[in-house]
C-alpha cells in the first residue's frame, strides 16, 4: 500500500479539485435554470414586466413547460445510452456497491434534460440533478490509477458534499448528507475529505460569488412549552403526506411504463397538465421559490388556497418525474412541505383554541418533516435548517417534527424514495449495506476448482477410479449435452453399474442467479463437499461451491467493509 | 427666487464668456438638490465652454417629459433611471453616443458598476429612499427599522409618503420580514402586490400624500406628519438648515439617478458636451460634497472631501456608506419601468377603495 503521506496528499487534492468543480458546476446549473425561467417567462420577475402585453405570459405559461418536455424526451432518447434520468439512487448504488459511476455521456445528457426541465418550468426539483452532476465529477476519479483504497467512493462522496454545500450555502449539511445518504457509515479516511470538499463549496459559494444565504428568517423563539407536542403531530402528519407523495411517484411512474402515450411524447403531456394548472395556481410553475417565502409569511394564503397547493404540487410532481421530466424530488417536498405546515398553523390559528408562536416555525417544520422521509437523511434536514435560517429555536422545534416523521415513514415506506426505488431496481439497502453486498455477489465468483467433473460418456468404473484417487466425496456429472446429470458418490463405491441408478440428485443447487447471502442461508445444516452450480436457462454445469468457499467470501467482504469503515488514512 | 436669479446670473455670465453662445437648457428637480448641482455641475460647465446653462424643473413624469421637451426645448434631463427606461423605450430620449461621451467607455463600464450604462441614460449619482422621523415626536422609543414605519400602534402619528407606488410597496415586504434579495421576486406576484397592499392598510388613515421632492422634510417640520418617506439628500439638507429630524438607514431603498437627452434636442452636441463634462469622475465629487447623493463611478467616491463651508466629511452620509447597517434594497429600474402601469393600477385602486369614509 502507497506511503501515507501520499495518500493524504492525494485525499486531499482529490477533495479540493472535486469540491471545487462540483461546486461551480453547481452554480452553473443554477444559474443557467435562472436565466432559462427569466426568458421563458416562467420566474414571476420577468412574467409581471409583460402582463400588458396581451396574452404572451399566458401563451408562455402553456406553451413552455410542453415544449421543455419534448426536448427532455429528444435527449434522453438520443444522447444517453441509458434512456433514463440518472439521480441520487444511482450515485447510492455506484458507492454502496463499489461499481463506476454510469457512464458520463449518459450523466451529461441527464444534466441537460435536467437543466431544460427545470429552466422550462417543469415541477421537479433542482438538488437531485445537482448531486449527480458532483457525483459524476467525483467519479471520473476512479479512472485515474492512485493506488489509494476507498478513493472512488470518497471521490463520489466529494462530490455530492459540495454540491449540497454550495446548493443550499450549507458546508455542514453538506458533508453530512454525503455520509447519511451516500456513503452510509462514517470513518476518518472519508469524513476528512468530505469536510474539505464541503468547505471548498462554501468558500466557492459564498466567498468568491458571494452567494445569499437562502432562507434567512425572523423568529424570536417558541413561545410555548404546548407547541413542540404540535410540532411532533404536525410531524406524524408530514409522514403521512410523505407517503402519499412517494407511493404516487412510484405508482404514476410504473403506470407510465404501460401506459398507451408514447414515451416520446410523455414528458410533453405532463408540461402540458403544468401549464394548463399554472393558468390558475401560477405558483407551481418551476421551483416556486416565492411561494416557499410566502408560505412563512400570516396570511399569505388563505387556507384553501394552501390545501389546493398542497395537493397541485404533490400531483404534477409525481406527474412530472413519472412521465419523464428529469429532476429531484427535494424542492417540491420542500415546497409541499412548507405549505402544509402552513396549512396546519392556518387551522390551528382558526380553531383557536391553542397559542402559537407564528405561522413560521411551523412552516419549517412541516418542510423539514416533508422532505426527510423522501431523502432519509433526518440529521441533514435539521442541519439544513440550522444552517438556512441560522436559528436555533426553530432548528430544535424542526428537529422534533423531523424525528417523528422520520420514523413512520421508514417503519412504513423505507428509507427513502431513492432506497425504495433501488430496491425495485434489485439493489435493496434495506437491511444494511454489508447484507445488500453479499446480494450483489454472486455465488458464481467464488466457485471452487479441482473437483472430479466427468460425463456419462465415460465408462462408470474409471469415473469411480478417479473419484477414489481424489479427496472428493462426489463426482459431478454432466450428460452428453453438458447438462448436469446429478453426482456420484464415493461411498457407494460397490453400487450400481449403470448411471442411471447410480447417479444422485444432490440436496441443493445453485444456479447463476444465486447470490452469496442466499447460498449462506441455505448452506445452513448443508453437509457435503461442494454445491453445484447450473446454469438456469440451458442447465450447464457452471462448476461447484465449497461451503468454505462461500464462508470466505463472506468473511472477505465483512473485511473489506470493517476496512472501510474504520480507515483512517 | 434666489434660485432662478442665479440661475439668470450664470445665464448672463455664460453669454458673455461663450459670446453668442445659445443656451443649453437642463431640466432638473428644484431645492437644495438642483443648488448643489448648480454649484458642482452647471456653473463650472459654462466656465469651461462657455456654454450658459438654463434650468427648468419638471416633477419626474411621462407625460410632463412628453408634453413639455419638445416646446420648451429641453436639451439634458435628470431623470430616475426606471423612467429614463421607460422614456427610452416609448423613443422619447435620444441614444447616447458612449464614445462621444466618454474617453475609455470600455473601463468606464466597469467604473459605474453597478450603475450600468443604458442606451439613453448615463447613471450620475445614487440616491436612497429613507425614512426619517421628526425627533420632537419619538422622544423616548425610537424608530429604528421599517416595520416601524408601519406601526401606528407604538409610533402614533401621521406618515408623509411619495403618492406614487414606487418605494413603499417595497418596503411593505421588507416590513413583512421579507429579505431585501427576494423583495421584487415576491412583489412580481398578484399575491406579494396584495401582501404589500395588505400592509399599506394599516396605515389608512395615517398617511399625508407628498408630490415634490422637498415636501417630506418640510412636512416633519411643520408637524404636518411624524415619519416620513423621502430622498436621503433633501433629509441632511433639512437638517442642516437646522429641523430636528432624524434619518433611520434600515431598509432604504437605493436609487439611481441619471442625465438623459430627449429626442427633440436642437442641440445634441452640446448635450453630449454636458454628460462628458457631468460624468467625470471630479464633478460628481463635488456635487456628493454639496449634497449626500453618492456618486455613480467608483473613481469618484475617494475624490469627495468635506463640505464646503461646514466642513462635514460627506462620505459618511452618502447612501453606501458601510456604517448604515446591512439591510438596503438596490431599486430595480428595469423591473420598475415594467410594472409601473400594473403597480400604478393598482396603487389607484388601493385609494379607491380607501375613499369609502376611511381615507388615504
Amino acid at each position: 500500500m502507497a506511503h501515507p503521506a501520499y495518500r493524504a496528499i492525494i485525499l486531499t487534492l482529490c477533495a479540493l479539485v472535486v469540491g471545487a468543480l462540483a461546486s461551480l458546476a453547481a452554480i452553473g446549473l443554477t444559474d443557467a435554470v435562472l436565466w432559462l425561467n427569466d426568458r421563458l417567462l416562467i420566474a414571476p420577475r420577468a412574467r409581471v414586466q409583460y402582463e400588458d402585453s396581451g396574452s404572451m405570459v399566458a401563451m408562455a405559461t402553456v406553451l413552455v413547460p410542453a415544449a421543455g418536455g419534448l426536448i427532455v424526451a429528444l435527449i434522453l432518447r438520443y444522447l444517453s445510452r441509458a434512456r433514463r434520468p440518472l439521480g441520487p439512487p444511482d450515485v447510492i448504488e455506484a458507492v454502496q456497491f463499489e461499481r463506476p459511476m454510469p457512464p458520463l455521456r449518459d450523466g451529461v445528457a441527464s444534466t441537460l434534460a435536467a437543466m431544460v426541465s427545470l429552466g422550462f418550468g417543469a415541477s421537479v426539483g433542482q438538488y437531485g440533478p445537482m448531486v449527480y452532476l458532483g457525483a459524476m465529477l467525483g467519479g471520473t476519479v476512479r479512472r485515474l490509477a492512485l493506488a489509494v483504497p476507498n478513493l472512488p467512493a470518497i471521490a463520489v462522496a466529494c462530490g455530492v458534499a459540495a454540491a449540497i454545500s454550495t446548493a443550499f450555502n450549507a458546508p455542514i449539511a453538506g458533508l453530512v448528507f454525503a455520509h447519511e445518504v451516500v456513503l452510509r457509515h462514517y470513518s476518518t479516511q472519508a469524513f476528512a475529505p468530505t469536510t474539505v470538499a464541503a468547505a471548498t463549496g462554501y468558500v466557492f459559494a459564498n466567498v468568491i460569488f458571494e452567494r445569499p444565504a437562502l432562507f434567512l428568517l425572523q423568529f424570536d423563539g417558541v413561545r410555548h412549552g404546548h407547541e413542540f407536542v404540535l410540532f411532533a403531530v404536525l410531524g406524524l402528519l408530514c409522514a403521512v403526506l410523505a407517503i402519499l407523495f412517494m407511493r404516487l411517484i412510484l405508482r404514476i411512474a410504473s403506470h407510465a411504463a404501460t401506459s398507451p402515450i408514447p414515451a416520446l411524447l410523455r414528458p410533453m403531456v405532463a408540461g402540458l397538465a403544468v401549464g394548463i394548472t399554472a393558468l390558475w395556481l401560477p405558483d407551481v410553475l418551476g421551483i416556486g421559490k416565492e411561494a416557499l417565502r410566502f408560505a412563512t409569511i400570516e396570511g399569505a394564503f388563505g387556507a384553501g388556497e394552501l390545501a389546493i397547493l398542497v395537493l397541485a404540487k404533490l400531483v404534477l410532481t409525481a406527474l412530472c418525474i413519472g412521465f419523464g421530466f428529469v429532476g429531484g424530488v427535494f424542492s417540491p417536498a420542500l415546497l409541499i412541505g412548507i405549505l402544509f405546515g402552513a396549512l396546519f398553523w392556518t387551522a390551528l390559528d382558526a380553531s383557536a383554541l391553542l397559542a402559537t408562536s407564528g405561522v413560521a416555525v411551523y412552516a419549517i417544520c412541516g418542510m423539514m418533516a416533508l422532505t426527510s422521509p423522501v431523502i432519509g437523511a433526518p440529521l441533514t434536514t435539521i442541519l439544513i435548517v440550522f444552517e438556512l435560517t441560522r436559528n436555533y429555536d426553530i432548528t430544535i422545534a424542526a428537529m422534533v417534527a423531523v424525528v417523528f416523521s422520520n420514523l413512520i415513514s421508514h417503519r412504513f415506506f423505507g428509507r427513502s424514495l431513492f432506497d425504495v426505488q433501488m430496491a425495485r431496481r434489485g439493489a435493496d439497502l434495506s437491511a444494511g449495506r454489508e447484507r445488500a453486498r453479499l446480494q450483489a455477489l454472486p455465488v458464481t465468483g467464488c466457485l471452487t476448482r479441482g473437483m472430479v467433473l466427468a460425463s456419462t460418456a465415460e465408462p462408470i468404473g474409471a469415473v469411480r477410479a478417479r473419484l477414489a484417487a481424489s479427496d472428493w466425496n462426489e463426482a459431478y456429472i454432466r450428460d452428453d449435452a453438458g447438462r448436469f446429470a446429478g453426482v456420484l458418490r464415493a461411498a457407494d463405491a460397490g453400487g450400481a453399474a449403470d448411471w442411471d441408478s447410480a447417479l444422485h440428485q444432490p440436496a441443493l443447487t445453485f444456479d447463476d442467479s444465486t447470490t452469496v447471502l442466499e447460498a449462506m442461508q441455505a448452506l445452513r445444516g448443508f453437509v457435503g463437499d461442494a454445491i453445484p452450480v447450473v446454469e438456469r436457462d440451458s442447465g450447464r454445469l457452471i462448476g461447484v461451491v465449497s461451503e468454505a468457499a462461500v464462508i470466505e467470501a463472506y468473511l472477505d467482504m465483512s473485511q473489506t467493509l470493517r476496512r472501510e469503515e474504520n480507515a483512517v488514512l | 427666487m434666489r434660485c432662478f436669479e442665479l440661475a439668470l446670473l450664470f445665464c448672463l455670465l455664460g453669454a458673455g464668456a461663450g459670446g453668442a453662445q445659445e443656451p443649453l437648457t437642463v431640466v432638473s428637480w428644484g431645492g437644495a438638490y438642483e443648488r448643489a448641482q448648480r454649484a458642482a455641475v452647471f456653473a463650472p460647465f459654462t466656465r469651461a465652454t462657455g456654454i450658459p446653462v438654463r434650468v427648468a424643473r419638471y416633477d419626474g413624469d411621462r407625460a410632463t417629459l412628453k408634453r413639455r421637451a419638445a416646446t420648451e426645448g429641453w436639451d439634458v434631463i435628470d431623470m430616475l433611471e426606471p423612467a429614463a427606461i421607460s422614456a427610452c423605450e416609448a423613443g422619447l430620449l435620444r441614444r447616447l453616443d458612449y464614445g462621444a461621451i466618454l474617453d475609455d467607455p470600455r473601463a468606464a463600464r466597469a467604473d459605474f458598476a453597478p450603475a450600468r450604462l443604458r442606451p439613453c441614460s448615463l447613471p450620475q449619482n445614487v440616491f436612497a429612499t429613507v425614512m426619517a422621523y421628526d425627533d420632537r415626536a419619538f422622544p423616548g422609543v425610537k424608530p429604528t427599522e421599517i416595520a416601524d414605519f408601519f406601526d401606528v400602534a407604538q409610533f402614533p402619528g401621521k406618515r408623509a409618503i411619495r403618492k406614487s407606488p414606487d418605494d413603499i410597496l417595497e418596503w411593505a415586504l421588507l416590513a413583512e420580514g421579507v429579505p431585501p434579495a427576494q423583495v421584487y421576486d415576491l412583489l412580481s406576484t398578484d399575491r406579494g402586490l396584495r401582501l404589500a397592499l395588505r400592509k399599506l392598510d394599516a396605515l389608512r388613515g395615517h398617511i399625508v400624500w407628498w408630490e415634490g421632492a422637498g415636501e417630506a422634510a418640510e412636512m416633519l417640520q411643520d408637524g404636518r406628519a411624524v415619519m416620513a418617506s423621502g430622498y436621503n439628500g433633501r433629509f441632511f439638507a433639512a437638517q442642516q438648515e437646522g429641523a430636528q429630524l432624524s434619518i433611520v438607514w434600515d431598509g432604504r431603498l437605493i436609487g439611481y439617478d441619471v442625465w438623459a437627452i430627449p429626442a427633440s434636442t436642437g442641440q445634441p452636441r452640446a448635450a453630449e458636451r454636458f454628460l462628458r463634462f457631468a460624468a467625470r469622475p471630479e464633478v460628481m465629487a463635488r456635487l456628493a460634497e454639496r449634497i449626500p447623493y453618492g456618486p455613480a463611478r467608483q473613481s469618484a467616491l475617494e475624490r469627495i472631501g468635506l463640505m464646503p463651508g461646514k466642513g462635514i466629511p460627506m462620505r459618511d452620509h452618502l447612501p453606501n456608506a458601510p456604517q448604515h447597517g446591512p439591510r438596503f434594497l438596490i431599486s430595480d429600474s428595469l423591473w420598475h419601468s415594467h410594472t409601473s402601469y400594473l403597480r400604478q393600477r393598482r396603487f389607484h385602486d388601493w385609494l379607491q377603495a380607501g375613499q369609502d369614509g376611511k381615507g388615504g
